[in-house]
């Protein structure tokens, strides 16, 4: 028997995921919450503000997020395509990537509130219809199209302001 | 090449350790679609006439194993598909509680040199005219069908059926060449009358029946909007007639108040399926992409024949690809079509009970995997399938194939739509209310946001007025299924 670290419901041995609220219930999880942790993070860059050329990436990374407030920089790698949000006590909701240790909410993050993502050499970056609005560079996005980044753009979910480091 | 020199058993379509019982009745389908008598096309007396004499020396147990001496391992003929398989888990492991395992069957034309034409078609238009028609869907419903008529190569050949509480055969069975006159007679379509499917179902039946060829591709393409009353078991005995003959039914409901469940168990007699249009704008776009999948046609139909192993179920069958839809599990699965360009993708969900953890391996399924090349009637041996596993002590921690998690993450979204329904009919509310709030909020994780907010809709209804709407029940179900196809593009 195995049971859902999700739900505690009890499914058969050899289920692969939960019939009870679908989460996996394997070791290779592709679709839990990376809540990013400090280990994962490179050292937190000295000069807040603008930075120009991106300090050395790890090669697999396809984008990087700098938290321009907090000066930390988050790579993303693996997956093509990341939702952003925070994760809420007692909400069902899980963003890929929980923005919530770094002020989310006091920042008006929305639960679901982007989607970033890579097709081919492009990266899109698509607001989820969040309260507060996903703005590129000043400019709020309309919710639900797809918005082509460029490497050093300011993105803001909300107040929450995040530079977008791309691989050169 | 693919048969060099005579091969009684593949010109019987029968496995090398057939029994005789199967012998003589892959002698007796072949005489029955090919005798001289029956058949129609040049060169097809031969093959009879071939096959008669596979039987006579296969027939004789003595003539028979003198036969096979003359036959080495090696020289079984290449198979002309490939098929690949793949197990969500390296062993089973002893245990005395039931447990799951998964299998993904991909079966693929293989690349010969000789290149395979498109087949030619044998296809009716089944439309439903009746009153519910008028308007929006009819004039759609008319335009598509001089689209694909406009289409149609020399080759092919057409036939139109209307139908309400009675079928009118419009356009019969035939090679069309003044597609001007049969344009302006699909203009003069009136709706009117209520739906019985049955009527028009059986008269498509009749048309494409009267063509049957097994070099073509033979279709009816149903389309309607509304249920059918009474004559639901008739239209069901008529689909399993229909895969016997290898024609296959495909279904479209227009909107909201049509029976799915009923047109997908139709279609899956025939190793097809059920598509919703949930708008009358999407009626052409629907029915002309169909119309261009049966001309890329490779096998119409592979059935699987099978036994289960000692104390194992197959519990689920599912085609993912072309076409994802349910697989009905009965003595044979019509497992679905292969495309020239596209394979075949099965997930097959065995429960495996304690008694047979007890050997060293378990047979999960034992069976063979029969087709029909279109465009080329001679009989080609059937594949061996036979699925299983050793049983070991402990599990072993081997990362599940990333294609069959991929695809069965995607498909945990289909069946939990499903058990909500399956738990709405037994009126356990709540629980059908839980399970689309757990599927919304899943949808959510993976991006589909439309349909998540649907599924959330959906399980407010579910909770104020205890069941589903029909067209939210809809929207999920096809939504979800849609997402399937979208998990099997990295596949290969």
């Amino acid at each position: 028997m195995i049971v859902c670290s999700n739900c505690k419901h009890n499914n058969m041995t050899g289920a692969m995921f939960c019939t009870e609220c679908g989460a996996s219930l394997g070791r290779a999880d592709t679709t839990t919450t990376q809540t990013i942790k400090a280990d994962n993070l490179r050292e937190p860059v000295k000069n807040k503000g603008i930075l120009s050329p991106p300090p050395a990436v790890m090669v697999k990374n396809w984008v990087t997020l700098h938290l321009m407030d907090t000066g930390q920089v988050l790579p993303l790698a693996e997956r093509s395509e990341f939702t952003i949000g925070r994760i809420s006590e007692g909400q069902p909701i899980m963003p890929d990537i929980d923005l919530s240790p770094y002020q989310a909410y006091a920042n008006g993050v929305s639960r679901l509130h982007a989607v970033i993502k890579r097709e081919a050499s492009h990266i899109f970056l698509m607001d989820l219809d969040s309260a507060n609005g996903t703005y590129v560079n000043g400019k709020r996005l309309n919710p639900n199209v797809e918005h082509t980044l460029k490497n050093g753009d300011v993105v803001a979910l909300g107040k929450l302001k995040i530079q977008i480091l791309l691989k050169a | 090449m693919y048969r060099s020199q005579k091969d009684y058993y593949a010109l019987l379509g029968v496995l090398r350790d057939a029994s005789m019982e199967e012998i003589k009745r892959a002698y007796y389908e072949a005489a029955q679609r090919l005798h001289p008598d029956k058949n129609k096309l040049a060169g097809e007396t031969e093959i009879f006439l071939e096959i008669q004499q596979a039987y006579e020396v296969l027939s004789n147990p003595k003539r028979r194993s003198q036969y096979d001496a003359t036959l080495s391992k090696e020289d079984a003929p290449p198979a002309i598909i490939q098929q690949k398989v793949l197990y969500s888990r390296p062993n089973l492991v002893r245990l005395n509680e039931p447990q799951l395992i998964y299998v993904l069957l991909e079966a693929s034309p293989r690349q010969v040199d000789e290149k395979i034409p498109a087949p030619p078609l044998n296809i009716c238009l089944v439309l439903d005219r009746s009153t519910s028609m008028q308007g929006e869907k009819i004039d759609m419903v008319k335009a598509a069908a001089i689209q694909i008529m406009q289409s149609l190569r020399a080759e092919d050949i057409f036939s139109l059926v209307v139908f309400s509480d009675r079928a009118e055969v419009l356009i019969p069975s035939a090679y069309q060449s003044d597609r001007i006159k049969l344009a302006a007679r699909i203009q003069m379509i009136r709706p009117g009358g209520s739906t019985e499917i049955y009527q028009g179902l059986e008269a498509g039946f009749n048309e494409v029946r009267r063509s049957l060829d097994p070099k073509r591709v033979n279709h009816v393409l149903l389309l309607t909007d509304g249920h059918t009353y009474g004559d639901e078991q008739a239209c069901i005995q008529l689909a399993e007639e229909a895969g016997r003959l290898n024609i296959g039914i495909s279904g479209f409901g227009i909107g909201s108040d049509w029976n799915d469940i009923f047109l997908d168990a139709l279609a899956g007699r025939t190793g097809s399926n059920s598509t919703y249009i949930s708008k009358p704008q999407d009626i052409q776009r629907l029915l002309v992409d169909k119309f261009n999948a049966l001309a890329n046609t490779f096998a119409e139909d592979v059935i699987l024949e099978f036994k289960e192993g000692a104390a194992v179920e197959l519990n689920y069958a599912f085609r993912l690809q072309p076409e994802g839809g349910p697989i009905a599990i009965e003595e044979l699965l019509h497992l679905g079509p292969i495309m020239q360009d596209t394979p075949l993708n099965v997930l097959f969900e065995f429960l495996v009970q304690p008694s047979a953890s007890k050997a060293d391996m378990v047979t999960l399924l034992d069976g063979a995997l029969k087709l029909v090349i279109t465009a080329r009637p001679i009989p080609i041996p059937p594949i061996r399938l036979k699925l299983e596993r050793e049983v070991g002590e402990t599990p072993q921690n081997d990362p599940p194939p990333p294609a069959i998690l991929n695809a069965l993450s995607r498909f945990t979204l289909y069946r939990m739509q499903e058990r909500a329904h399956e738990e709405a009919e037994a009126k356990n509310f709540d629980t059908a209310t839980r399970h689309l709030k757990n599927l919304a909020s899943l949808l959510l994780t993976q991006g589909e946001k439309d349909l998540a907010k649907t599924a959330l809709l959906e399980a407010e209804n579910m909770e104020r007025l205890k069941a589903f709407s029909q067209e939210g029940g809809k929207e999920i179900k096809y939504g979800t299924r849609a997402l399937l196809l979208s998990a099997t593009e990295n596949l290969q």
